[in-house]
């Protein structure tokens, strides 16, 4: 495949908001693989978010967000500007109940995008890719705005950062 | 965990969930789970029903742009909040086993307090089925539903 030299901008940024932002950051999982339109993560087992005390399982919620946040980075990276995408919907089966003290791996890919939708698959397993404990599918929706795009937020990042430059960076923007 | 211990903890559960029915309080189920205090969930009883509710907090945040709450944080209050309707509401012993769940988004969840309340469709011989809604501000005005299916 050739270079990428646009998921090559992205990615870094990409990884830092997902790892070290919010929810992301909190639950402590790693990026492995951020290609355009899939992603890979790593989840280590953690005992303060089981849902289930009397077998120590993860909580199911922690998949969830697992899943939302892969297909959701997926979807973001698909598209020829990329920006926020809004979830549609996510379902999840639950195949298995996680087992316990082992990491789970996430692997989330766009199969097909339309004009308006992106729609996202996603599966996340321990040993055996296989036999994965649960599945996932996930719509998102590709909104046509500017105040989404990642580039657009950086900016505004940007110039919270350097306001003396500010009147230079709309200059920018606006071209 | 052994036989052993699993037995142990699942008798200390059942006693925990029929002292919280007889007294009304379902917020003692959520703190047997270590997940409710990871987000932050808790719960009252609410006229006939259950109310639950999921004030913010920076680790929930899922968008820091605008700021929203993180899609999985409503996915999984939802899915907690359907599992504790089921434990105080219906006759199971065990916790209830989640086999599938299906999430609408209807609106961006602010960086608010979210509200949420469940109904149990049907109670079948395994299977239940509940729906939960989320909303923040108007309950006629849901930022999320969801349903799903639990294995008692």
């Amino acid at each position: 495949m050739a270079f990428d030299m646009k998921m090559a901008l992205v990615r870094p940024a990409l990884k830092f908001a997902l790892e070290r932002n919010g929810h992301g950051a909190a639950l402590g999982f790693t990026l492995d693989k951020l290609e355009r339109g899939e992603t890979h993560l790593t989840f280590p087992y953690r005992e303060d978010l089981i849902g289930n005390p009397i077998t120590g399982v993860v909580h199911g919620g922690t998949i969830v967000s697992l899943l939302d946040t892969a297909c959701g980075c997926s979807a973001m990276t698909v598209q020829n500007k990329p920006s926020v995408t809004p979830t549609m919907d996510l379902r999840l089966d639950y195949m298995r109940p996680a087992q316990l003290h082992k990491p789970i791996y996430v692997e989330a890919k766009v199969y097909r995008q339309s004009s308006n939708v992106i729609f996202c698959r996603g599966v996340a397993w321990q040993d055996d890719r296989e036999n994965p404990i649960a599945h996932c599918v996930a719509n998102f929706m590709k909104v046509d705005s500017k105040s989404i795009q990642f580039r657009s937020i950086a900016m505004k990042r940007l110039r919270r950062l350097m306001p003396w430059r500010q009147a230079s960076v709309t200059d920018s923007e606006q071209n | 965990m052994d036989q052993q211990n699993t037995g142990e903890l699942l008798l200390d559960w059942q006693e925990r969930v029929g002292a919280a029915r007889q007294e009304r309080d379902p917020q003692s189920l959520l703190d047997m789970i270590p997940y409710a205090a990871f987000i932050g969930a808790e719960v009252k009883v609410d006229d006939q029903r259950l109310l639950y509710w999921l004030d913010k907090r920076p680790s929930n945040i899922g968008n820091p742009s605008l700021p929203a709450i993180h899609g999985g944080v409503i996915g999984g209050f939802l899915e907690l909040a359907a599992a504790i309707e089921i434990i105080y509401n219906l006759n199971v012993s065990d916790m209830p086993k989640v086999v599938d769940f299906s999430l609408d988004y209807l609106r961006p969840g602010r960086y608010r307090t979210i509200y949420a309340s469940c109904k149990v469709m049907r109670q079948g011989k395994q299977l239940v089925n509940v729906s939960a809604t989320a909303w923040q501000d108007d309950e006629q005005t849901p930022i999320a539903t969801a349903r799903c299916h639990f294995l008692t």
